[in-house]
């Protein structure tokens, strides 16, 4: 994992320093003006941009626990849309059958999560790498055809349709209250993970990723801290599900496809491995992603023409940048964002001494 | 005795396909996601030369068998030889990047909507009747063959020939085979070229059957399982593995429910991972060395 | 043939830009002998092979300083398939055959350079007449083989490669001491027959001394003390400490300071 690069002279000096989330008064400044930013773009932005940016905090939520799992503890999982599935379904479910409020179906949703968690987990105890890539995408395979299924027996064969949550009897359909409900889950998660990592969980799941002999000898409990990994991820993933269900007012199967799961991967590496700013950064790239292929190829002449061919670009130019991360910055933009403060932090010197600094 | 027909056709498919994940396992450790969408390429290439080369159709074929060779060599040469000595789950990922890059390619080129290279080609897909009233189609009946042919090809090639021991020898320990002026990438080409056009064989074969479209990927998905099930390392086992999943698949469609297709080869990769998971006939230490 | 083969320059490597496993040294191979590399573990000497035979970037080290010249040209940190090319074959310490191939097999692996197909045979059949044991053993797998028998199989398809200089990294390790001296024997046969230079490494004096005409001592990255076979079986330290005869009187191991011992060394 890699540090942010600092200019000299910073210097931690007692344990509140060294434990705080913030540290030097750039930092705190940056981030200051960073949430007011935030908290300003709603009544800035059109109907538009608000639900490009509620899409890229749902994604945010969704890849922080990705990276928790994979980026921090190392357990790869293909099963992630299978998880956000469930979240979905479960509110779909509770909603249809028993008509519950949405402080019931969260809840409840995690719980599920947590539960499958414990599933998606138990293979991880026996198997690692790609055997544990492969048995949780089986068990994505199972989640979906349990969606499917239910769908089809329940009759609801194009998706089962939910109504917005409700606060006190006044529905919650305005774009800007979503911004801020989801920019709250977003932050909410991001605090989590924060927190996990700086406890001896975090430490525990770096062992682990880093050299799971190693950990198990210095007495670090592999199977409760792989478990603990798949159960939180996979609960903070379920709610992602059913906040994406509660948004979108809608749930089916084909929402929840291989592809999905892709894209979060891609996030996740393309973001930067074992870095929580690295899921943000990736999330909002992935999100943003199809727009920016949609403008571009309407700025060209004959648009027209390439309206129909959207999908498939968006496809092919999707795994084309991947590659390109994959090849030539597996860092990733976090990676890249670290060079570039290097670069401004050490110039004009171009590298930093070989020997004596690290 | 329908149903043994459609068990057997059902494992060729899976055998033609597996054997390209464990011919590319076998030499660098690496599952190439994209299986599904090379064995795709292969059949969309076919279904072109087939266009080429109206009236001639062996031509064509010869053609795509050729395109079919170079597109896994291109795809080994061009982007995972970068990943070779990087983390496997590095280039297991890069493998699924190449998949969606080659899906939306296809679309791109081809567009979305259903091809019939069968009608292309100028055959015809009859069906034959069998003993006890079973019935095949021609195009499923071939494909049963080229999977004894292709394994046939394989079994032999691996160990007789010169370099199908090299590139066993490579598998089992690249570094002495490097020391032994074995060229790695060669080998590591070499077997993305079988690997494609056995997927491809697969593919174009399926196309002729039942038409071409973008669901052949779901078919790549689904032969993960036998060639887990029957150990990843493993050509007997592959053969093996899709005999058992097909069975599976089938049986549980006849008498349980036809939704469960696209599940039973999972569970039954399930079952496996839990009970044995290095597979029927794959070597344990391959599951520690991930 | 004669002249210098190998010659390695004050020659320094480094891991993982942190550790210095090879602290600069020189030595040099004649063509046609037999040169022994000795030391304790951790000496350096592997690293030392692994230098030649272009073997390092895999554990993440470097040639930092210093030359390596085969045959007049540089080749520090070059990648391997190059140096197998030029003629430089190694015989690593583990993992030396293929062990889910048979022994033929094995023997048909190996490319040897610019041959053609016939060359190969017949270096094969050459290489059966070197080890007859292997003739008998054609059809067994090469992971079930005895450690003896590994290990000729292991120098034979290095010599299928139709190497200058062969590398060989710890041949007596695990193995009986009637086995090293038929292996030793064979070295030596296949010396003088094929005209082929050896270098190696080893831990146990006794067998490097038996073959080699020149040794070196390495010790901590360093090389302390060289010579003919025959000088060093004689030196007194070279007894002491690596062939364990002592002189004669008990001597208590606390008795032995670090600071004489190195005075001997490098005084």
């Amino acid at each position: 994992m890699s540090r942010a690069p600092r200019a000299s002279g910073y210097f931690r000096t007692s344990y509140a320093q060294d434990l705080a989330l913030v540290g030097t008064r750039l930092e705190r400044t940056s981030l200051g003006v960073f949430i007011l930013a935030l908290l300003a773009f709603p009544f800035a932005a059109s109907a538009f941009q608000l639900d490009l940016a509620c899409q890229v905090f749902l994604a945010c939520v969704g890849a922080l626990s990705l990276m928790l799992l994979t980026g921090y503890a190392g357990q790869i999982s293909l099963g992630h849309a299978g998880l956000m599935a469930a979240g979905a379904f479960t509110v779909g479910i509770l909603f249809r059958e028993t008509n519950a409020p949405f402080w019931i179906t969260l809840p409840c949703a995690a719980l599920v999560g947590a539960l499958l968690g414990i599933i998606f987990g138990l293979p991880s105890l026996r198997l690692r790498g790609l055997y544990l890539a492969v048995s949780t995408l089986a068990l994505h395979f199972v989640v979906i055809y349990l969606g499917g299924e239910y769908e089809s027996r329940r009759g609801f064969s194009t998706g089962i349709v939910i109504d917005p949550p409700t606060l006190g009897g006044f529905a919650i359909t305005d774009g800007r209250i979503w911004y801020f409900i989801l920019l709250a889950a977003a932050a909410t998660t991001l605090l989590l993970c924060v927190n996990l990592l700086r406890a001896r969980s975090g430490r525990a799941w770096r062992a682990i990723r880093a050299h799971e002999t190693v950990a198990e000898a210095l007495g670090i409990s592999i199977a409760g801290y792989k478990l603990l990994a798949f159960v939180i991820s996979s609960a903070i993933t379920a709610v992602a599900g059913a906040l994406f269900a509660y948004y979108r007012g809608f749930v089916s199967v084909e929402a929840f496809s291989l592809f999905l799961t892709i894209q979060y991967l891609a996030m996740v590496i393309i973001g930067g491995m074992g870095s929580l700013l690295g899921a943000l950064l990736g999330a909002t790239f992935v999100t943003l992603f199809p727009y920016i292929i949609e403008t571009g190829l309407l700025a060209l002449p004959g648009a027209q023409r390439y309206a129909s061919l959207l999908f498939a670009v968006n496809y092919a130019g999707f795994g084309f940048v991947m590659i390109l991360f994959l090849i030539f910055e597996p860092l990733g933009l976090v990676g890249i964002w670290h060079r570039i403060q290097s670069y401004f932090l050490l110039w004009p010197f171009k590298h930093r001494s070989a020997s004596g600094s690290r | 005795m329908q149903l043994i027909v459609n068990i057997i056709v059902l494992s060729a498919i899976y055998a033609l396909l597996a054997c390209g994940y464990v011919l590319i396992y076998r030499v660098s450790r690496v599952l190439n996601m994209a299986h599904g969408e090379i064995a795709m390429l292969g059949a969309y290439m076919l279904f072109t030369s087939a266009s080429l080369f109206v009236g001639n159709p062996l031509t064509a074929i010869a053609v795509a068998v050729v395109m079919s060779l170079t597109i896994g060599v291109l795809v080994y040469v061009l982007l995972m030889r970068k990943m070779t000595g990087e983390m496997v789950l590095a280039a297991i990922l890069t493998t699924i990047a190449i998949g969606i890059l080659l899906r939306g390619l296809i679309v791109l080129i081809w567009s979305a909507a259903q091809q019939r290279p069968l009608e292309a080609l100028g055959f015809s897909n009859p069906s034959i009747e069998l003993i006890g009233g079973a019935r095949i189609s021609a195009c499923a009946a071939l494909m049963v063959i080229m999977t004894a042919v292709v394994y046939g090809g394989l079994f032999a090639f691996l160990r007789f020939g010169r370099w199908g021991v090299r590139m066993r020898a490579a598998g089992q320990n690249p570094l002495l085979a490097a020391q032994r002026g074995v060229n790695l990438n060669a080998i590591y080409a070499l077997a993305w070229a079988l690997s494609s056009l056995s997927g491809s064989i697969a593919g174009m074969l399926i196309a002729l059957d039942s038409g071409l479209d973008q669901t052949m990927v779901v078919i790549g998905l689904k032969a993960f399982a036998p060639a887990l099930v029957g150990g990843l390392d493993s050509l007997i086992g592959a053969l093996l593995g899709s005999l058992i999943v097909a069975a599976a698949e089938v049986l549980a469609i006849h008498y349980i429910d036809p939704l469960l297709s696209d599940v039973v080869p999972f569970l039954v990769l399930i079952a496996m991972l839990i009970v044995r998971p290095w597979g029927l006939f794959g070597t344990r230490e391959e599951l520690d060395r991930v | 043939m004669t002249g210098t083969l190998l010659a390695i320059e004050k020659l320094e490597v480094v891991y993982k830009r942190s550790i210095t496993a090879v602290q600069g040294i020189t030595l040099a191979v004649e063509a046609g002998q037999i040169v022994a590399l000795l030391g304790t573990n951790g000496a350096g000497k592997s690293t030392t092979l692994r230098a030649i035979s272009g073997f390092l970037g895999l554990d993440d080290a470097r040639v930092t300083e210093g030359t390596i010249s085969f045959k007049g040209t540089h080749i520090e940190n070059r990648p391997p398939h190059e140096n197998t090319r030029r003629g430089i074959v190694l015989v690593p310490e583990r993992d030396k055959v293929f062990p889910n191939l048979t022994v033929a097999e094995n023997l048909i692996a190996p490319v040897p350079r610019g041959t053609s197909h016939v060359e190969h045979r017949r270096r094969e059949a050459l290489v059966y007449q070197f080890f007859p044991r292997l003739g008998e053993l054609k059809t067994r797998i090469g992971g079930l083989l005895s450690g003896g028998e590994r290990q000729m199989l292991a120098l034979a398809s290095a010599i299928v490669c139709r190497p200058e200089l062969l590398l060989v990294d710890e041949l007596s390790l695990g193995l009986a001491p009637v086995v090293v001296e038929d292996l030793l024997r064979r070295l030596i046969e296949i010396r003088r027959e094929l005209g082929i230079t050896i270098l190696i490494v080893e831990q146990s004096a006794t067998v490097a001394l038996e073959i080699a005409d020149y040794g070196y001592v390495m010790e901590n990255g360093r090389i302390v003390l060289d010579g003919t076979a025959a000088r060093l079986r004689s030196h007194p330290d070279i007894q002491e400490f690596y062939l364990g005869s002592k002189s004669g009187e008990r001597r208590n191991y606390r008795d032995v300071k670090q600071y004489r011992r190195s005075r001997r060394w490098y005084g």
